[in-house]
């Protein structure tokens, strides 16, 4: 039995890990485009601002793949899949043999096709090469331009500021983190970060980048021109589905699978950003970008590819993100689009706390914390497990809720928290 | 087996304990640990039926109960309470002498008489009462009369605080603590303390501290005086303690509790001829009566009764096996002592209409039948004898000599031929530099300090540095049993100008002054030691301080209370419940100091607690521009 | 594997569990002392009331399929292969809080000044977790599941 897996970040480790756990013997292969891949991708934002040194950026040892018996071509691009003749082309012209392969090649930052996106200076802010590249040039760089006011954008705003540029952020939509949260959580966010002195322009987006060779400024589409020396696009990613073409694996915007996290070809599954699997929340097809997503499915679709049936229920929003001593975290469905879901909201000022649920018939469908974010995570089990909350509407959002306020849910809930260590709580009930 | 209490009398009992299965107080305070935080921190409040609520002594959870009172407000009322329960044990006590005073004068108590009729005219005057061309039974009654009435009194003063110095006096009435009544603070001290009532931590404590006002300047300072009177003032005395003292021979009688009305008829009971022929005819050579607690220090300091052990050793003195009978009263009486007893011949009597035990024989004491009573509590006890079951005997040898019986009036009665009680010789003392001061070491034996050790290694590091000490209660009954209240002790332990003062004068180093409602004879001879001048011209000047560095009782916070509001530093082992407030803390502990001139101050460390009393006498020393000390060292 | 119960028919909910947990991870290991800390120490334990009458002292469950070891993007959570509990290694936390994010039991907390997260950890300087030891009704036990289930007769 041959594994193969095409991408070694979170999905590619996890899954990894999971095959061995089962199967000590059959061989893996294991094909990246970087060449020393195991690092977190998350903690690259961390390691431009200085927060932490290149030691602690490694997910997992050089020697994951030696101690896991595993064949890896470094530095290689897989280029094509041949499901009939179950091989995969590499950018070397080599070519491997797989009885099970699993795509998990990620997801690629979105460049806008605005004029000078290719003048030097300008980076997206996802792999640790991004991040060398960026370092090497700092020096000269007095002013940034962010485009964009997701979680990349701000990340990358927050580590340049720290490395002491003058940043500006350049939202297009109304508020920060848009896709996240709801306008009052962002504009808490956006209140902090101002404070320290991280410029914020929402509404406006930049159409072109100026300058020679190097980028020296932006033109926005109000009219204003911006000077910098660096410009950050952060303007979210798409998956990168291009391997699965012309191989009969079904993509939609991400590449579709089951609760296997099997493609529509048998032997062939996806996992990690570049899959699209069930939101929970949704109730649809989707796909969450996020590190415990890529993390779970991985292994998940390990387990399934060494024979082991294991359901993967689908995945969540999650975000989780702090500046200058402020947290917001959200899970699920923060923005509600129609007129079927419900918000509950408590605001303390005084504290600078925000914490709301959006539910749908009872159900929680989306959490929004900010500040105090203990116990957010009973919640976020709520939502996975589709609770019914009308018993603790009035309660979920106080400093007081906790564990044991949802103990007499679970002990009523037929199909859900089956998890043992859940029952283990409550046999004494 | 129980924590070893590096004591080897204790720990030899200990082991025999263990081998039969019984728990002592040891063992119950290990299962007991770790004690409950909220209530160690004073943050538990079980005022209420809204509770019992408890405070986040980290800040997370509640910070408030539910009726909105916070830590301060919380402690602050346990504190209140607690000084109130103790002030009540020595207002009850002080209420039965009296009564007793009372009933004798009116010739209802036949049994009690007046033995110190001098004592009886002085205090008879104090209290405005005439004493031309009456006899004592006469002055009795109608003292007694008086004094009682300041049980009841409603507003005006308490007579006795007349002998503080004016400072102190004047203190009280402008914080608006000065004491009313007896009952009365007391009553109120729990009134203001329900829920929805007194909540500014200041004003509750000042609750507690009229409480305990009422406590030092009325109820255990009319206890003092009216147990001299009506059993004698006592003399210095020798006289042996620890478990040593039970005998192989004798029918062992160990008096326990506090009340002297009790414990001293015993002694004249025991004295009776019908019982002594009992006593033969049951085949012992006499009766030992020995004492456990205050009512031991009570008939030791009098009557040279020996003193068997302190709070900690009354279920050991049981389990020696020698014991025919124990008998109590009120106060520091374990509930397990019928446990202990079981396995063993000893009787149990209880006799306070206010304390009864499971267990125990109850035979009900009243002064109008007072000797009565006690002889056939001593009936029982020497019939007893034939049922000591020898092969259970395990009498401890050890046993030292220690000398009490100290009081203000009899110090320094035989100081260079005079012939009058005088304060003179100390105060020159200590304005000689011959003692730097005089420290006050009191209370209890507690487990979560060193059952009882502590006392002695801070009495010892004190008399090293020249300081004086004085003691009461189970704190010098420690001592004792360290051989610090002889005076051999000077010449083994104190500094080089305390041992001049104490070889001159014939003194132990150590002075044994009584029981626990004796600590007022301290505060007496601070209001003497201001009069004779020179060291002070109010309580809070003079070179002293005070410590409990083992306190268990809600009597020894009464008593810490009224030591530090009459302008004394009193130090104790362990904190008071407060420490979940910073406030409280902070306002016993610093903020009260310039207020009455006394604080509160917590160190367990005996030694370290020593010093702290040296370094406060110092300060006082200093600002008196006394001498430097005579024999200083570095 | 070897974790923290609690048998829900004797807790009280007095916090004396919470209590003992802040005393040991504090400098000084002494309640009088540990009060006056700055910062203060973290209790990784909380009695929590459940509905009358019944309340639950809850921490980590140290679970099989730990999501905050799916969750941790730093590798700081991980799975002790020989005891199979939940470990935390400060020097790879970057004090994200994804694990907080995701722990279904509520039981990891921010220590915010050093950005980092605290949860149970069996004490490791005890033979017996402090908790455990302080429970005066011995709701709190030590031990496998089954050894659970056998201590409440179950």
């Amino acid at each position: 039995m041959q594994y193969v897996i095409i991408g070694s970040s979170a999905a590619g480790i996890n899954a990894v890990e999971a095959i061995r756990a089962k199967d000590k013997d059959s061989k893996i292969v294991v094909i990246s485009d970087e060449k020393k891949p195991l690092y977190s991708r998350c903690l690259i934002s961390y390691l431009l601002a200085g927060t932490i040194d290149e030691k602690k950026i490694w997910y997992r040892k050089d020697s994951f793949f030696k101690n896991n018996k595993v064949n890896a071509f470094l530095g290689i691009k897989a280029v094509e899949i041949n499901a009939k003749k179950k091989e995969v082309l590499l950018d070397n012209k080599e070519k491997v043999v797989f009885d099970k392969l699993l795509v998990a090649t990620g997801a690629s930052p979105k460049l806008e096709n605005i004029p000078g996106i290719d003048k030097a200076g300008v980076f997206p802010l996802r792999t640790i090469g991004h991040t060398a590249e960026i370092q090497s040039m700092l020096e000269k760089v007095k002013a940034v331009a962010v485009l964009g006011g997701g979680l990349i954008g701000l990340r990358a705003a927050y580590a340049l500021k720290a490395r002491g540029k003058d940043v500006s952020v350049f939202v297009k939509s109304g508020s920060i983190l848009s896709q996240i949260v709801d306008k009052d959580a962002a504009s808490l966010m956006q209140k902090r970060i101002e404070e320290k002195g991280i410029k914020i322009f929402t509404g406006v987006a930049a159409k072109e980048i100026t300058g020679d060779r190097s980028a020296k400024g932006i033109a926005l589409d109000n009219g204003l021109k911006h000077g910098c020396e660096l410009v950050i696009i952060g303007k979210g990613v798409s998956p990168n589905i291009e391997i699965a073409g012309g191989s009969g694996i079904k993509t939609n915007w991400g590449i579709l699978t089951n609760d296997s996290l099997e493609t529509n070809v048998e032997g062939i599954f996806a996992a990690g950003d570049v899959s699209e699997t069930n939101d929970i929340a949704l109730g649809e097809s989707s796909i969450n970008a996020i590190w415990p997503a890529a993390c779970e499915q991985g292994r998940i679709a390990g387990l399934n590819m060494a024979g082991e049936r294991e359901i993967y229920e689908g995945s969540l929003a999650m975000n989780s993100i702090e500046f200058f001593g402020l947290p917001v975290i959200s899970v699920g469905i923060t923005k509600p689009k129609s007129d079927a879901y419900e918000e509950i909201v408590r605001k303390d000022a005084a504290r600078n706390i925000y914490k709301k649920v959006v539910l749908k018939d009872g159900v929680v469908a989306g959490v929004t914390f900010v500040n105090s974010i203990e116990n957010i995570g009973i919640i976020g089990s709520l939502i996975k497990n589709k609770t019914n909350i009308e018993g603790i509407k009035n309660i979920i959002l106080e400093d007081y809720f906790d564990y044991g306020k949802i103990i007499p849910l679970i002990k009523k809930s037929k199909k859900g928290f089956r998890e043992p260590e859940f029952k283990e709580t409550i046999l004494t009930l | 087996m129980a924590k070893p209490t590096g004591n080897p009398i204790n720990d030899h009992l200990l082991e025999i304990a263990a081998q039969n299965n019984i728990s002592t107080i040891w063992d119950r305070f290990m299962e007991q640990e770790p004690h409950c935080g909220f209530g160690t921190l004073g943050v538990c409040c079980k005022i209420c039926n809204l509770g019992p609520c408890r405070i986040d002594p980290f800040g997370e959870g509640a910070q408030k109960g539910a009726c909105g009172a916070d830590a301060d407000t919380i402690s602050a009322r346990n504190l209140t309470r607690n000084a109130a329960a103790g002030a009540a044990c020595h207002s009850d006590h002080g209420r039965t002498m009296a009564k007793t005073l009372l009933d004798t004068g009116k010739g209802i108590a036949k049994d009690y008489s007046i033995k110190d009729p001098e004592k009886l005219k002085k205090l008879a005057k104090e209290f405005g009462i005439k004493i031309e061309n009456k006899n004592d039974l006469k002055i009795a009654e109608e003292l007694g009369e008086a004094i009682l009435k300041e049980f009841g009194q409603q507003e005006g003063e308490l007579t006795l605080t007349k002998r503080a110095p004016k400072k102190q006096q004047e203190i009280w009435k402008k914080t608006n603590v000065n004491p009313r009544g007896i009952d009365i603070e007391i009553v109120q001290a729990m009134s203001r303390t329900h829920i929805g009532c007194d909540s500014e931590y200041k004003h509750v404590l000042e609750a507690a501290i009229r409480a305990s006002l009422v406590d030092g300047w009325g109820g255990s300072m009319i206890a003092t005086e009216l147990s001299d009177i009506l059993f004698g003032s006592p003399q210095p005395i020798r006289a042996e303690i620890n478990l040593g003292v039970l005998k192989e021979d004798e029918v062992n009688v160990l008096l326990h509790g506090h009340e002297p009305v009790l414990s001293d008829i015993i002694v004249t009971a025991s004295q009776d001829k019908e019982i002594q022929e009992l006593v033969k005819k049951n085949g012992a050579k006499g009766i030992n009566l020995s004492g456990i607690c205050c009512t031991a220090a009570e008939v030791l300091m009098r009557h040279g009764v020996p003193m068997a052990g302190n709070f900690l050793q009354q279920e050991l003195a049981i389990i020696t096996g020698a014991v025919e009978a124990m008998v109590v009263d009120v106060q520091c009486v374990m509930p397990s002592l019928s446990e202990v007893a079981k396995s063993f011949h000893t009787k149990l009597i209880s006799t306070s209409p206010k304390a009864k035990f499971v267990g125990m024989e109850h035979i009900e004491f009243h002064e109008k039948e007072a000797l009565e009573t006690a002889k056939k509590i001593l009936r029982i006890a020497v019939e007893n004898y034939k049922n000591r079951d020898r092969s259970k005997v395990n009498i401890p040898r050890e046993k030292m000599t220690l000398v009490a019986g100290f009081t203000m009036e009899n110090v320094f009665y035989n100081l260079g031929g005079s012939f009058r009680p005088s304060y003179r010789p100390l105060n020159d003392a200590i304005i000689s530099g011959r003692i730097r001061g005089v420290a006050g070491v009191v209370g209890c034996d507690n487990p979560k300090n060193a059952s009882g050790m502590c006392h002695a290694d801070m009495v010892r590091e004190l008399i090293k540095n020249d300081v004086l000490v004085v003691q009461t209660g189970c704190s010098s009954g420690a001592c004792a049993k360290a051989g610090l209240l002889t005076p051999e002790a000077a010449f083994k332990f104190a500094g080089e100008g305390l041992k001049e003062i104490c070889e001159t004068v014939g003194i132990p180093p150590v002075l044994h002054t009584g029981s626990c409602v004796d600590n007022t004879r301290i505060l007496t001879a601070c209001c003497e030691m201001v009069k004779e001048g020179g060291i002070g011209n109010s309580i809070d000047e003079l070179p002293v301080a005070g410590a409990a560095p083992e306190w268990m009782s809600e009597k020894a916070i009464a008593i810490g209370w009224y030591f530090v509001t009459s302008g004394i530093f009193v130090v104790i082992g362990t904190p008071l419940r407060v420490l979940g407030s910073k406030n409280v803390t902070n306002y016993i502990c610093n903020e009260i100091e310039p207020i009455y001139g006394g604080k509160w101050a917590f160190e367990g460390d005996p030694i370290k607690a020593a010093h702290l009393m040296i370094a406060h006498i110092d300060k006082k020393r200093e600002a008196l521009k006394l001498k430097p000390m005579m024999y200083a060292k570095a | 594997m070897k974790k923290i119960y609690c048998n829900i028919k004797k807790c009280l909910g007095c916090g004396s569990c919470e209590i003992a947990c802040a005393v040991e991870h504090s400098k000084s290991k002494e309640l009088n002392n540990t009060i006056s800390e700055s910062p203060l120490p973290i209790k990784r334990r909380k009695a929590e009331f459940v509905e009358e009458g019944v309340a639950i002292s809850a921490g980590c469950q140290h679970c099989d399929n730990a999501a905050c070891v799916t969750a941790c993007m730093s590798g700081a959570m991980y799975k002790e292969l020989k005891t199979g509990l939940t470990r935390h290694d400060r020097d790879k936390c970057v004090g994200c809080w994804m694990c907080i994010m995701s722990c279904p039991f509520g039981a990891i907390t921010r220590e915010k000044q050093e950005k980092q997260v605290v949860k149970c950890d069996l004490c490791p300087d005890r033979d017996k977790p402090a908790c455990v030891e302080a429970c005066p009704t011995r709701a709190l036990s030590l031990g496998t599941f089954k050894e659970f289930k056998k201590l409440c007769n179950m």
